[in-house]
């Protein structure tokens, strides 16, 4: 640890003498210059619409409707997010939701985990075939009518676990997995396999622990997964039931919608805005946008990383 | 000598089976017909109560068995400290401390029974047997015994090899086992026939009783009839007010009760002690070191079975009106009435068997030699028992009866097989599920006024398939654990793990149920074969996990713990695909597919020749292409950003700039839309006033909820959305690039321009044809979620991909004019294209850079 650091400050004098040697001429410090400017543009306007979202959400919801908050939020309150819950079904919905993304995910990764590391065992029987029968799937669908008339077959309407079952195999996760363990030294599991360990005892207690990177990594891309995921509450769902967060956000959109062109057509805005009183529906949406992105946005950037790594790894299977 | 124990062995196991399908259980029927009103009596089997011929039983005539003292708590409490004391004994420090704790609970518990039982003495009749009628399913455990103790005789016997020391533990151990199996069977015989149906009072006498009761309810009363003909009433009723039915409930005894355990048999509390006495016995084995592990485990196997045996008859029925909650207890418990009896009845004869076979085990106990070549019997035995509970599992599946109090009357019950059960939904059509001969299944047998309401049926059926689809994922999960427990290496904990889940669950549906049963009427009993398969399957995978030590080479192992991916992958990647035979049909959603009409390659044609259709798909197509162009077009931008972020020396603005621009990469598209609603809507977004501001524009424009531009626009978003993504792949790709290249380049005075255009820029390139390439392939396959959200009224012309088309016209289109088959046809049409482009762009890749991109 302490070499380390030491090793990098001794890099980061090298790198300022290397600097200083090649002089930067008046085009480069233009380039430079230009090249800061636009990034920090690009980051703003990737930045922009979450702050922007924000402060709509913690100002005045009259004002709001009127169109007056732009850059600041003015007179502060939090009832919005005090309010949203008390909506009907949206607890519910957050449950729903944070169900599925954490039993979603232990069971995809646990099953594409085990499942990687059944395809590296060269001894299986007929492993070739397996392999290509699960990888081809990645290269096809059956089309959304069959996927959905074989789900209501399968008795998976109106389940809640239409949301966990079926991401037990997934191809994608199984090559980086299967690609990971075989870069580790095969010694440490054959160790294992020599005192007695049966496949499942030496994947459980010593593969395991060695692939916990690309875990770290699949369980992040498979809970945002889960977690954004609404098309599928929207068509296996139809009594309404196990509602996500993102379905309702996305219902209320539409509602929104459908309202705010009501205004227009009637050209009488302020008497439908006079009956929606307090929560507008505006205000109700932008806040459940916000519940549904202050996660994400929270985990987000201490798992960065791991999103950096899944996809250098999987670039390199392609 | 150990041919003569197999044979025994496999003797047990047959007879257990054959008990299955044994007539069984005497039972009075009330007959249905009006005009042939009465009670008969009928011989049934097991099987027959599990499957459809006892569907038409009346629930209400088979009471609950068993009973509760307000005594049996104190038993209860001192089985709760045997319980303790042997888990304490199972641990592996026997200080003294734990020896001393051990005894105390232990005493306790032995104190507390021996009270109760000491109270119970004067009333208990212990061996009375059901002479005056002698009863198959009586004899059957009997001969089942008598071949196991003569088993366990056997092995006894078998002991002269021994030391003389071993051989007083094989034959302790002996004598256990057999005093086991007597206390396993012993509660069997207490099972009584209460006199009013069959014994002392005669059958006639006994169905004249039945008859005449029931036909003043079933009409002879005005009054009765007209009110058990509202729904309230029946709720009433099942919710204990069974003073409504007047007279008639006061002699119940008669309207229900084939088998009543009498109140002075206490069944209950010799099931209990029996339990006690293994787990003393279990106890103590597990304390002499010498003792193999088997045999306490065996012991708490059976004590596990017999305390759940009466933990089912935990069912207070002081009074009568205590009587149908009781009757819901066990029906909330998905037992119904009408099973209790067999289920305790197959545990008991499943115990004694457990009971010899764990004893046989141990052919390295110094203890038990083993007398046959028992890993291929016993894996016999296993994959029997295991197959045998699956074949339960699927044949039986939902039984419900709709009661009728007042009428007593089933109305009916449904028999719904696994495969049929599957298809099940909530809509009106599958309301009436129809059996293979097309006749309604429910068939309400008394006449009209038995109909019951639409809305109570619905309720039933709900509650049903919440019941059907949680059982279907515990056969799952058992199937799963089955499979597991059959390999060798395997840590026994993960099946027993997976057992445990199923009942988990199992547990949570009688949860559902009891809620859901509240507030309908009638009552449903699910999965009866369940019961029977779940403690068969555990003991198959007991059996297996320690019989099957090198019998199945490592290849095949390995692939067995494949299996359930592989079942996974058919079932929803390759099962789909059987789903495109819909596009030959004229699908409609819902009806079983033997109602579909079948029309050929119609919907193929009519693509193409149809002018509505073929205008859409044109449409439809221009848009998808469209936007897929524009991402190919502007497919170079994430490495352009990777190259100029690279550009970038200093390492924390970088970072910055990664983390804020791949940020939008990880939000749904409803949240972008969200904030596309906020920024730009017409009146109040943020950026119709800064256009209004800088003039840009005079007055408000509906940004949103207008077709104009709608390509670049969702090209904009999407390029929000996913340009810092992109590009971390080309970051990734640039860091592989060799440093010296720049050094070498610098050295010969290439500026950063020369450098990012000689060095950077080429080596990207082959990532970068790759993903074109990828793209291209993907080109039909935009998905729908961003088109989906930002769809409306407005703009849906020039915003339908293809995917969201196909899902217009099917799903979203409600009701009739939803075109289902024509959506399937569309969505093969794209899947062929796709996989053709897909392997063009392979072979292209190929050929020109020798690498496939698969």
């Amino acid at each position: 640890m302490f070499i380390k650091k030491k090793e990098r400050q001794q890099n980061a004098v090298l790198k300022r003498e290397n600097a200083k040697k090649y002089k930067m001429g008046m085009g480069d410090i233009a380039f430079n210059i230009i090249n800061y400017l636009v990034f920090i543009i690009i980051m703003l306007l990737c930045i922009f619409p979450f702050y922007y979202l924000f402060i709509n959400t913690i100002s005045s919801n009259e004002l709001v409707r009127l169109g007056r908050i732009q850059l600041f939020p003015r007179d502060i309150h939090f009832e919005n997010y005090i309010q949203v819950f008390k909506i009907n079904g949206i607890l519910e919905a957050f449950v729903v939701s944070v169900a599925r993304t954490v039993l979603g995910t232990i069971w995809t990764v646990g099953g594409s985990a085990f499942l990687g590391y059944l395809m590296t065992k060269q001894e299986m029987w007929l492993r070739k075939v397996w392999y290509r029968l699960i990888l081809i799937t990645m290269y096809f669908s059956a089309g959304l009518i069959p996927w959905f008339i074989n789900m209501k077959n399968l008795g998976f309407l109106d389940n809640f676990w239409v949301y966990v079952i079926p991401g037990l195999v997934s191809p994608y996760n199984m090559i980086l997995v299967k690609t990971f363990i075989e870069g580790l030294p095969p010694s440490l599991e054959e160790s294992a396999m020599l005192d007695g360990a049966g496949y499942v005892r030496s994947f459980v207690s010593v593969v395991m622990p060695l692939i916990r990177p690309i875990l770290a990594t699949l369980c992040i891309f498979s809970a945002v997964g889960q977690w954004n995921s609404f098309t599928d509450t929207m068509m296996l769902m139809p009594s309404g039931n196990y509602q996500t967060l993102q379905y309702l956000l996305y219902k209320y959109q539409r509602e929104a919608e459908s309202l705010a062109t009501l205004i227009r057509n009637t050209q009488d805005a302020n008497a439908i805005a006079s009956a929606v009183t307090k929560q507008t529906s505006l205000s109700v949406q932008m806040t459940v946008a916000m519940v549904v992105t202050l996660p994400i946005l929270l985990v987000y950037p201490y798992f960065q990383r791991y999103f950096v790594k899944g996809i250098t790894i999987g670039a390199v299977k392609g | 000598m150990k041919k003569k124990a197999g044979t025994l062995l496999v003797l047990m196991i047959m007879i257990t089976l054959f008990s299955l399908f044994q007539p069984a259980v005497k039972i009075y029927v009330h007959s249905q017909a009006g005009e042939g009103a009465g009670i008969f009596p009928d011989t049934i089997s097991l099987m027959n109560i599990v499957t459809k011929e006892a569907a038409g039983l009346p629930v209400e005539t088979i009471p609950a068995l068993g009973l509760m003292n307000t005594g049996r708590w104190i038993l209860m409490a001192g089985m709760l400290f045997l319980m303790i004391g042997v888990v304490l004994a199972l641990g592996r420090k026997k200080g003294w401390i734990q020896a001393a704790l051990v005894t105390t609970c232990m005493a306790l518990g032995l104190l507390a029974t021996f009270m109760v039982q000491l109270m119970n003495l004067s009333k208990s009749l212990l061996f009375e047997l059901l002479l005056d009628e002698i009863q198959v399913w009586a004899y059957v455990p009997i001969v089942t015994a008598v071949l196991q103790i003569l088993f366990v005789l056997l092995i006894m016997k078998d002991c002269n090899k021994l030391e003389i020391g071993d051989r007083v533990w094989r034959k302790l151990g002996g004598i256990l086992a057999i005093g086991a199996i007597l206390c396993v069977l012993l509660p069997t015989f207490l099972i009584k026939v209460p006199d009013s149906v069959t014994g002392i009072a005669s059958d006639a006498e006994a169905m004249n009783r039945s008859v005449s009761i029931l036909q003043q309810m079933l009409g002879n009363e005005p009054s009765l009839s007209e009110i058990a003909a509202e729904e309230g009433v029946f709720r009433d009723v099942l919710n204990g007010d069974l003073a409504e039915l007047g007279p008639y409930y006061q002699d119940k005894a008669n309207v229900r009760g084939i088998f009543q355990v009498s109140p002075s048999v206490p069944s209950v509390d010799l099931i209990l002690a029996g339990s006690l006495v293994l787990l003393v016995i279990g106890a103590i084995l597990a304390f002499i070191s010498k003792a193999d592990k088997w045999f306490p485990l065996a012991f708490f196997t059976l004590a596990t079975i017999l305390f759940a045996a009466s933990i089912m008859n935990l069912v207070i029925i002081d009074d009568g009106d205590m009587y149908a909650s009781a009757v819901r207890q066990l029906e909330y418990l998905g037992l119904g009435t009408v099973s209790a009896v067999p289920v305790v009845m197959l545990l008991l004869c499943l115990g004694s068997t457990v009971c010899s076979v764990m004893s046989v085990r141990t052919a390295d106990s110094p203890y038990f030699v083993s007398p046959i070549p028992q890993k291929k019997m016993l894996c016999l035995v296993a994959v029997l028992l295991a197959v045998l509970s699956l074949v339960m599992v699927l044949l039986p599946g939902v039984e419900f009866s709709f009661n009728r109090p007042g009428k007593s009357k089933t109305v009916s019950a449904v028999m719904v097989s696994g495969v049929q059960a599957l298809g099940f939904q909530k809509s009106k059509d599958v309301l009436q599920p129809k059996d293979s001969k097309g006749n309604v299944m429910y068939k309400s047998s008394g006449g009209g006024d038995t109909e019951l309401s639409a809305a109570a049926v619905e309720d039933i059926m709900s509650g049903l398939l919440t019941e059907y689809s949680i059982f279907t994922w515990i056969v799952v999960v058992l199937i799963c654990g089955g499979i597991l427990a059959l390999l060798k290496n395997m840590d026994t904990k993960i099946p027993v793990t997976l057992f445990v889940m199923a009942f988990a669950m199992r547990v949570v549906t009688w949860g559902i149920l009891s809620l859901q049963m509240n507030r309908s009427i009638g009552s449903a009993t699910a999965g009866i074969g369940l019961y029977i398969s779940l403690p068969l399957l555990i003991f198959a995978a007991f059996i297996a996990n320690f019989a099957y030590e090198e019998m199945l080479p490592r290849k095949y192992k390995l692939f067995l713990l494949l299996v359930p991916f592989l079942v996974a992958t058919f079932l929803f990647s390759y099962l789909p695909l059987y789903g495109w035979r819909y596009a030959l049909y004229n699908y409609k959603f819902g009806l079983p597919m033997s109602d579909q009409e079948f029309v050929g390659f119609k919907w193929f044609t009519e693509l193409f020749r149809n002018g509505g259709h073929r205008t859409n798909i044109i449409r439809v197509l221009k848009n998808t292409l469209g936007m897929s162009g524009l991402g190919l077009l502007t497919s170079w931008m994430p490495m352009a950003f990777a190259i100029f972020l690279n550009e970038v020396k200093k390492e924390k603005f970088k970072k910055v700039v990664q983390i804020a621009t791949t940020l939008p990469n990880f939000i749904s598209w409803p949240l972008v839309f969200s904030f596309a609603l906020a920024m730009f809507s017409m009146d109040t977004g943020i950026f119709s006033k800064f256009m209004l501001s800088i003039g840009a524009i005079d007055e408000p424009v509906a940004w949103l909820n207008s077709g104009n531009h709608i390509w670049l626009k969702m090209w904009a978003w999407g390029t929000w959305k996913g340009l810092g993504w992109g590009a971390i792949m080309y970051l990734a790709a640039i860091t592989g690039i060799d440093q010296e290249q720049y050094e070498a380049a610098k050295v010969d005075g290439a500026n950063r321009w020369q450098q990012m255009r000689h060095i950077t820029l080429p080596g990207l390139i082959p990532t970068f044809f790759v993903l074109l390439l990828l793209n291209i392939s993907n080109i039909l396959n935009n998905g729908m979620d961003q088109y989906l959200v930002f769809q409306n009224p407005m703009n849906k012309n020039f915003i339908e991909v293809l995917d969201l088309h196909v899902y217009n016209i099917t799903i979203a289109a409600k009701g009739t004019s939803s075109l289902y088959s024509l959506g399937t046809a569309v969505g093969i049409l794209k899947t062929l294209v796709s996989i053709i482009l897909l392997f063009s762009a392979n072979k292209f890749s190929r050929k020109v850079r020798g690498e496939s991109i698969m």
